[in-house]
């Protein structure tokens, strides 16, 4: 049978810097009907071009070499067009960004329709209404009449894989779908494709930087790194045993449910015009030899296929940490007492009572729009609400210079951090607020610097100038920089690459412990939140329906909210 | 929702009304402030002190200040706009016969100066970077940096003077009773042009500028994977969310059709509100000059406004805000 997909020997360049730049080398791929194969890479590792290049929707200027075969033709300009949509579908990231603000949903879907089947425009309407229906909008005939705003974030995207399947294609192309979306729509997102998939016999590339996302589901795994394929094969044997390095440590590196421990991954992906000569991964890898730098390794099969001159063997599993039952106590620090906030007539947190102990780490979950984000910008003082913070015994408010007690580490670190200030100044400023000297100030940034793993050079450089997981420690430095007793982290690694949040994860379990660190960590990723809370907070509506020791709560929930909660966090089955 | 709505309008509204009830008040003041007066364009050589103060006190000017304001105001609110001091006739008349020449001349520049904005805006969206974009953006800072009376003055000189290929001032031939539509037609030719060529750059920058925008939107790689053809794109896609600033630009540029360019219709001697704008400003004609500068306001407004109902028809998120 002739394969859904086939890329042979496809090289990809995009003008860079007035040069064309080779984003992705080399690279083959197979995908049968029925089949769902993850691509899987870090940012800059070409999977995204790789997705693009299948339709030729790569920006202006991109060249691409190599074959590319969709359902046994080759792909070719002329033939674009009926190929686009018709033969394969796709799906992107962010659905309110990629659906047309300006018209309703319905006649996006019967455009796609009419496109390839032409016929009337009430026939292509109804098509489209079928179609929202199927893929589970309740009253798809009212809803098919709104405009893309007028739906959540999960309901854009079932519009969005009802356009691209609305001409039953051969292959579903999926680039990056559930990324932003909270763990329990983005699970119900995956449920679609999986049902799509089984109904419509259809082959699925997905595209995703997190393994978690696709290890339940996935045939098959394809890793990317730098632009290369590093390795690939069927999925249990991937999951079971990374043979590459990376593949290794990207797997490591996932904060999946009930994880000791997460790998850290030293260094940086390599810009593409500075990579090196031989295995792309060489210069980050912990088991790297002299030959892994002459030539890029070729293929060989472990198990999985892996472009590795030492492929991994079975490495024996540790035996299960097992967790400490045993609830620790603290010193209280924190008491919030029926806090409340309301926006206009809504009310965003309801009633909130939470404590926090010296030294303890409390994580609030919850989806997007639960209020927690609200909540923990209540605690900074920065909007009004009614209720009390109560810090060391002292009731706080947002005049009080207490509150400089309490610092925050926000989602965004490019958009958090003064891009005209040097990371020194920003590290520096809330000491010199405080009223310490210049040159003290500043010799203490480098030591915090330090503190959060990165070297002295970076003092002079503006924030623009570093990557964002290093943007987002100095974050966390500048936070430390006032001593604070309480730091509330919001979002703080949902930003980042998944090697990028494993460093800082670690960083941050490695701070509390050292400096005796008592945080508010909110996120609506569970698995982040076991990893580092001592008690988690379910955040629903803007009220805590449930609380508890992190190890308590995960195995016995009370409230059906937590447990499709923890259904939806990232799990490894082995 | 829709009380929402009725509230934030009337809201606005007020808003508006305080501005244009301020710009009246300090025009009014301003013009009776500075030297000379309507008894002197009236007088002319003849004027004598006697007779200017003669002439002040029939006129209602030598009453104080505030007084006259007062005056003004209790007019306006029975609906009379006053008498015009140089032309003799009630300032509504002669505001409504001018504003016909204006309505009729800015209508024809604006619309034309949309169709073609339009057009080369595409243009240069589409070829954004590459040389079609590039000549049409040079010619578009040339003319834009253009002052309208220079580029009158040339055109007069080309295609009136040298070519005698069309009138060069007024409307209409004055030796005959009825020039008809095409005389008519011949005397809008220039000034129409002239005002395209300085509206034309500016909206087609913007609106040339907003379809690069769109085009390299996620929307339209999503419309190119559905298969959409080129065409698609552009004209279902594109078009629609590229029209918002033009929208705007024109709404800010509402007023100019009913007052008229003061500059332009000067130049050509086109007997329209901005002619008469300049002419009332220069022979101190307060009651002509005053009512204008009130009507300007209003249409600011109307002009706002109508801007923001038609960008909530094109973007259904937007709401009149």
């Amino acid at each position: 049978m002739t394969p859904v997909l086939e890329m042979r020997d496809v090289t990809v360049t995009l003008p860079r810097g007035g040069r064309d730049v080779a984003v992705l080398e080399h690279f083959n791929l197979t995908i049968a009907a029925g089949e769902m194969l993850a691509l899987v890479g870090e940012s800059g590792s070409g999977k995204s071009v790789a997705a693009l290049s299948i339709l030729r929707l790569l920006p202006a200027g991109a060249r691409i070499t190599g074959e590319i075969l969709l359902g046994g033709e080759v792909v070719t300009e002329a033939r674009l067009r009926q190929l686009r949509g018709g033969v394969a579908g796709m799906v992107f990231q962010d659905p309110l960004a990629a659906l047309n603000p300006t018209r309703t949903v319905g006649s996006q879907i019967g455009e796609a329709w009419r496109v390839h089947k032409g016929g009337s425009r009430a026939a292509a309407w109804a098509k489209a209404v079928a179609l929202l229906a199927e893929v589970g909008i309740p009253e798809a005939a009212a809803r098919a009449k709104n405009f893309p705003h007028q739906f959540s974030g999960g309901m854009r995207q079932r519009v969005m894989i009802a356009m691209a399947l609305a001409c039953e294609p051969k292959l579903l192309i999926a680039d990056e779908p559930t990324t932003g979306l909270d763990p329990v729509i983005a699970r119900q997102i995956l449920g679609l494709i999986a049902r799509l998939r089984r109904e419509m016999n259809l082959a699925v590339l997905f595209v995703t930087h997190d393994l978690s996302v696709v290890a339940e589901q996935a045939d098959a795994v394809h890793v990317l790194y730098a632009g290369r394929s590093v390795e690939w094969g069927r999925a249990a044997d991937f999951f079971a045993q990374p043979r590459h390095p990376y593949g290794e440590a990207l797997r490591g590196a996932v904060a999946w449910l009930g994880q000791g421990r997460l790998a850290n991954i030293p260094g940086q992906l390599p810009e593409p015009e500075a990579r090196p000569p031989g295995c792309r991964f060489a210069p980050r890898c912990a088991y790297v030899q002299a030959a892994c730098e002459k030539a890029y390794p070729p293929p060989v099969e472990a198990g999985t296929i892996v472009a590795c001159l030492y492929p991994l063997r079975d490495v024996p599993r540790a035996a299960a940490v097992v967790v400490e039952s045993v609830a620790k106590t603290f010193a209280p620090l924190l008491e919030v007492r029926n806090l409340s906030v309301r926006y206009g007539k809504a009310v965003v947190v309801a009633d909130v009572s939470l404590r926090i102990g010296q030294g303890e780490c409390l994580g609030v979950v919850g989806e997007s729009g639960s209020g927690k984000s609200t909540l923990g910008r209540a605690i900074l003082q920065m909007l009004p609400y009614a209720g009390e913070v109560v810090l060391q015994g002292q009731a706080l408010t947002a005049r009080h210079r207490a509150r400089r007690q309490i610092q925050v580490v926000f989602q965004d670190p490019r958009e958090s951090l003064n891009p005209g200030l040097r990371i020194g100044e920003v590290i520096a400023e809330p000491l010199r607020l405080a009223g310490v000297a210049r040159g003290a100030a500043l010799a203490q940034a480098e030591a915090l610097l330090g503190d959060v793993g990165l070297s002295a050079a970076l003092m002079d450089l503006y924030p623009g100038g570093v990557s964002g997981g290093q943007a987002q420690r100095v974050a966390i430095a500048r936070a430390l920089a006032g001593g604070p007793a309480l730091l509330v982290l919001d979002e703080p690694t949902s930003a980042l690459d998944v090697s990028t949040q494993a460093l800082l994860l670690n960083l941050l379990r490695e701070l509390a412990r050292k400096r005796g660190l008592s945080c508010l960590l909110i996120s609506h990723d569970l698995a982040v939140v076991s990893f580092l809370a001592d008690r988690i907070a379910v955040l629903r509506e803007g009220r805590i329906i449930e609380a508890g020791a992190t190890a308590a709560l995960l195995a016995g929930p009370r409230e059906d909210y937590t447990r499709q909660l923890i259904e939806a966090a990232p799990r490894l089955q082995l | 929702m829709r009380r929402q709505r009725a509230v934030r309008l009337l809201r606005r509204l007020l808003g508006s009304a305080v501005s244009i009830l301020l710009l009246v008040t300090l025009v009014f003041f301003l013009a009776h402030l500075t030297p000379g007066g309507p008894a002197f364009s009236i007088l002319g050589q003849k004027a004598t002190p006697g007779s200017v103060a003669a002439l002040n006190a029939r006129l209602g000017l030598s009453a104080p200040l505030l007084v006259q304001y007062g005056i003004w105001w209790g007019h306006l609110l029975q609906g009379n706009l006053g008498y015009s001091y140089l032309l003799n006739r009630p300032v509504g008349a002669l505001l409504w016969n001018y504003e016909i020449n204006t309505l009729v001349f800015y209508t024809i520049a604006i619309c034309l100066s949309t169709g073609l904005a339009i057009l080369l805006g595409l243009a240069q969206g589409v070829w954004h970077g590459r040389w079609p974009a590039r000549v049409i953006g040079a010619f578009q800072l040339v003319f834009y940096a253009t002052p309208p009376f220079f580029t009158a003055a040339i055109l007069v000189l080309c295609f009136g003077v040298w070519l005698h290929w069309l009138p060069a001032s007024g409307i209409g031939n004055p030796r005959l009773a009825h020039p008809g539509v095409g005389t008519y037609a011949a005397h809008l030719v220039l000034p129409v042009v002239t005002v395209m060529l300085l509206t034309v750059p500016m909206l087609s920058r913007y609106f040339g500028e907003a379809v690069h925008e769109e085009l390299a939107k996620d929307y339209v790689r999503t419309a190119r994977a559905k298969g959409v053809g080129f065409a698609g794109i552009l004209f279902t896609h594109v078009l629609r969310n590229a029209l918002r600033p033009l929208v705007t630009m024109l709404g800010l540029s509402f007023p100019y059709i009913f007052t008229g360019g003061v500059l332009v219709e000067s130049v050509f001697n086109y007997p329209g509100l901005g002619w008469l704008l300049w002419r009332s400003a220069l022979g101190r004609d307060y009651p002509v000059l005053i009512a204008i500068v009130l009507l300007i306001g209003l249409l600011t407004v109307l002009g706002n406004l109508l801007a923001d109902v038609v960008n909530g028809l094109l973007d259904p998120r937007a709401d009149y805000e």
